[in-house]
């Protein structure tokens, strides 16, 4: 097992290093220029010449990259290009918000979308089946950002439950901190939730067909023992996965999520370097991105082990 | 104002904290994201407001658009016009309670001269800039220029922003670190959050001027302990915070807000900045079509800057001026001079007809939008469909501002990846005069995007700094429309008036320009 993790480990290396060259090139590649957008509306070619070369931007391909990689393998993510900040120091700064988001999401969605699954996967047929894969639709269908809006009209603007924007810090205070997310999460669960309910359905469908459910009937076992003990653990795995790859769906909802809530995540802070070409926070903020999806991967694969015991690394 | 239900059970659980009501921070959302904190460096609008908080000008702008002292006591000039002494108040200090001395100032002075126009004309003429001692400050001159104190003075970017010496040494073209400023205002940079959050706490040791408050003149009273500025990149979210009260002032609410803030009993709008902004085609003269003045001239009896105003802020009179000429409506330069080309009988025949005669050959006209944009991107689709409806081969391709800015700078034709024309909008402060009026420029290839040579205005503009009264200046002004409107390097769209949305709660909040925050106060 440790022999795996260990491989494991090493084998995000090269990953690791593809998607640095990969996001460094895509933005050397990109138009537009951060220079230009400091110097603004107004500026003269000149000026924006002059920014150009006192950034370092003017220099070749090869030398800035390979300066960037130094600097990483240094454990240095660079400056920001127009906060001055270091973006190692930016990105502390944002991710206790995305962290938070993506948690109240998780919890959030899973425990709502695998009763639901466990549910309508029982009730195979029912109207109960039919509501819950209604909702699936509907969960896939309706963009993040208007479920978003509808949830701050009705309950921050017309019933004042839940403020509309900001974020609270944890060490604030739990109730504080949850308010703030309380909408976010269900805006950006929705499509999560359709997600796992589908497959939770889909896999306890299979599950319930098999022989040991069968048994476990014949020998008195009660209907939420049979599904939630027998059935779910076996149909785990796929849910799991389900999950694992979700992680990406959360990281790209939150942008939205995030914008829509005025919460000073990464998602935003993504957003932010984008529109302004901010080349050290952008390639900061995704190798983070897929470093964090590389953990997750891993740390899904170790799960199989623990819910299927047939499963050996 | 109403009570929340959510205010209530917050007061219900935590009373010594509602208790502080009154001395709650001034809730501000800007029109975008503050990243850079240096107002030198940058010329974005959003940092010379910050510019306006944290640090103090020697001179500051009235409403009338009269410079008045401000950090400066006063200043003689010599008998010759070539010497300016300028005395500095007593009692002024940075916010490390350093006192501001001469040194300080002349520093200052020197950084912004290397970025701001006018900065760089003083650059251009000073024969040399000192300090005498700690409270005066002396610049010599090559030529007379009256405008000098304008210059140091005038609000719009670069602001000549009076900062420490230790700071203001830094390269011009590269930005600050230390936010020690001089104004009313001290900037906290412990908690300063890009993207989330920017915090100014009142500066207990500025000293005010004794005069009443008059826009960027007089005295900078504050009675807000703090302000802090929430960054909310979502129209829509910033408009239901200020519904909300979560928020108590909002710089850019969108037009297709405003009917339903103005349904809220506690929200107030208001234009509180009559300069607004000035729309603006340009045309690039390097490259066929547009480097002919007949070709750029057909365009002028088609234009209808009702039409580009209402894409621009909507239907509302009050948001926006038609007409408008090369000058800012309403500030002393503006003029009539040669308008009649915006104002006579609206014709797409008459243009259409122009452009025959012009010898338009169908070369591609590329222009360019930003879609991140609202504002510049109305502008420019109505633009684009004016172009095509009198006869041009438009292309207009989708991008961003970042990409856009980028793409103006390049002088190679459209097939190079150049452009020929686009829209954006200037701050009404900016092209109120000439000296600051850069799509007025005609000095090729070092003037701003389309690089027009023109040496008529040039020679105008040379006329304007030397103008000896208000009335030659005037008279130059109107010759600079003519000439304007004869070679067309853009051709004015109307003004903006864009409105702000504040809770009914605030009041004194200043007019004139920008958002300020002396003077205004929680009823």
């Amino acid at each position: 097992m440790w022999a795996y993790i260990i491989r494991r480990v090493l084998a995000t290396i090269p990953v690791m290093a593809f998607v640095a060259l990969f996001v460094f090139s895509l933005l050397y590649l990109a138009p537009g220029d951060p220079a230009a957008v400091i110097a603004g509306d107004q500026a003269t070619p000149d000026d924006v010449e002059r920014i150009r070369a006192s950034l370092g931007l003017d220099r070749p391909y090869l030398v800035r990259f390979s300066e960037w990689v130094f600097r990483i393998l240094q454990g240095d993510l660079g400056t920001s290009i127009f906060t001055n900040l270091p973006v190692g120091h930016m990105i502390a700064q944002r991710i206790e918000p995305t962290l938070s988001l993506m948690i109240v999401t998780l919890c959030l969605a899973l425990s709502i979308a695998i009763p639901m699954g466990v549910v309508a996967a029982w009730k195979q047929g029912t109207w109960i089946d039919r509501a819950v894969m209604g909702f699936a639709v509907l969960g896939f269908s309706v963009p993040v950002f208007v479920v978003g809006y509808l949830l701050a009209y009705v309950f921050a603007l017309e019933l004042d439950w839940f403020p509309v924007q900001g974020y609270t810090p944890f060490a604030q205070g739990f109730f504080p901190w949850i308010e703030n997310l309380v909408l976010p999460a269900v805006a950006l669960g929705g499509v999560y939730i359709a997600l796992i309910a589908r497959i939770t359905r889909a896999t306890m469908l299979e599950v319930l067909q098999q022989d040991y459910i069968r048994t476990a009937r014949a020998k008195g076992a009660g209907q939420s023992s049979i599904l939630f003990l027998h059935a779910l653990k076996n149909a785990a795995v796929p849910i799991v996965t389900v999950v694992g790859i979700g992680i990406a769906l959360l990281i790209g909802g939150a942008v939205v999520t995030e914008s829509v809530f005025a919460i000073p995540g990464l998602g935003r802070l993504t957003v932010d370097a984008i529109l302004r070409r901010d080349y050290p926070v952008i390639q900061g903020v995704v190798l983070l991105f897929s470093f964090v999806y590389v953990l997750v991967n891993l740390g899904i694969d170790l799960l199989y082990t623990f819910l299927d015991p047939r499963i050996r690394y | 104002m109403s009570v929340s239900r959510r205010g209530v059970l917050a007061a219900g659980m935590a009373a010594p904290a509602f208790a502080q009501g009154a001395g709650r921070p001034l809730r501000f959302v800007p029109q975008s994201n503050l990243a850079s904190i240096d107002p030198v460096w940058s010329t974005a609008v959003v940092v010379r407001n910050h510019g306006l908080m944290v640090y103090d000008l020697l001179y500051g702008l009235d409403a009338q658009y009269r410079v008045q002292p401000q950090m400066a006591a006063g200043h003689e000039v010599s008998s010759d016009g070539l010497t300016w002494t300028i005395t500095l108040r007593e009692g002024l200090k940075f916010h490390d309670n350093e006192p501001v001395r001469g040194r300080d100032c002349v520093a200052s002075i020197i950084r912004w001269s290397k970025r701001d126009v006018l900065g760089q004309r003083l650059d251009g003429l000073a024969e040399e800039i000192t300090a005498p001692d700690d409270r005066r400050i002396r610049i010599r001159l090559k030529r007379p220029w009256a405008g000098l104190a304008w210059a140091l003075g005038k609000p719009s970017a670069n602001m000549c922003a009076i900062m420490p010496e230790r700071v203001a040494r830094t390269d011009p073209f590269q930005q600050i670190t230390d936010a020690t400023g001089s104004g009313p205002f001290r900037f906290r940079q412990d908690l300063f959050r890009p993207g989330d959050v920017a915090v100014y706490d009142k500066f207990a040791g500025y000293v005010p001027r004794g005069e009443a408050t008059d826009f960027l003149a007089g005295a900078k009273q504050v009675h807000f302990d703090r302000v802090e500025w929430k960054i909310m990149p979502d129209p829509a979210t910033a408009g239901a915070a200020l519904q909300n009260n979560e928020a108590d002032w909002w710089e850019t609410p969108l037009p297709d807000l405003l009917p339903l803030l103005r349904r809220n009993r506690d929200i107030e709008i208001g234009v509180i900045n009559p300069a607004g902004n000035l729309g603006v085609l340009r045309f690039n003269f390097l490259h066929p079509p547009f480097d002919n003045a007949a070709v750029r001239r057909a365009l002028l009896p088609a234009v209808e800057q009702r039409a580009f105003m209402d894409a621009a802020i909507g239907t509302d009179p009050a948001l926006s001026v038609v007409p408008a000429g090369v000058f800012t409506p309403g500030t002393p330069l503006a003029n009539a001079a040669g308008l009649e080309v915006l104002t006579g009988p609206r014709s797409l025949e008459a243009a259409r007809a122009a452009l025959r005669a012009s010898g338009y050959a169908n070369q591609r006209v590329t222009m360019l939008g930003a879609s991140d944009l609202p504002v510049l991107q109305n502008l420019s689709e109505v633009a684009g469909d004016l172009l095509r409806r009198v006869g041009f081969n438009v292309d207009m391709p989708g991008m961003d501002w970042g990409t856009h800015i980028q793409r103006r700078n390049n002088r190679g034709t459209v097939d190079a990846g150049g452009w020929s024309a686009f829209c954006t909008t200037w701050e009404g402060l900016d092209v109120s005069v000439p000296g600051s009026h850069q799509p007025l420029r005609g000095h090729g290839a070092a003037a701003w995007a389309g690089w027009p040579t023109l040496p008529a205005l040039e020679t105008l503009r040379e006329e304007w700094f030397d103008a000896p009264d208000d009335a030659t200046a005037r008279r130059v002004a109107e010759q600079m429309q003519r000439v304007a409107f004869a070679e067309v390097p853009f051709i004015p769209l109307g003004l903006v008036r864009p409105p702000q949305a504040w809770r009914r709660s605030l009041t004194g909040i200043v007019r004139g320009g920008p958002a300020l925050f002396w003077g205004v106060r929680r009823a």
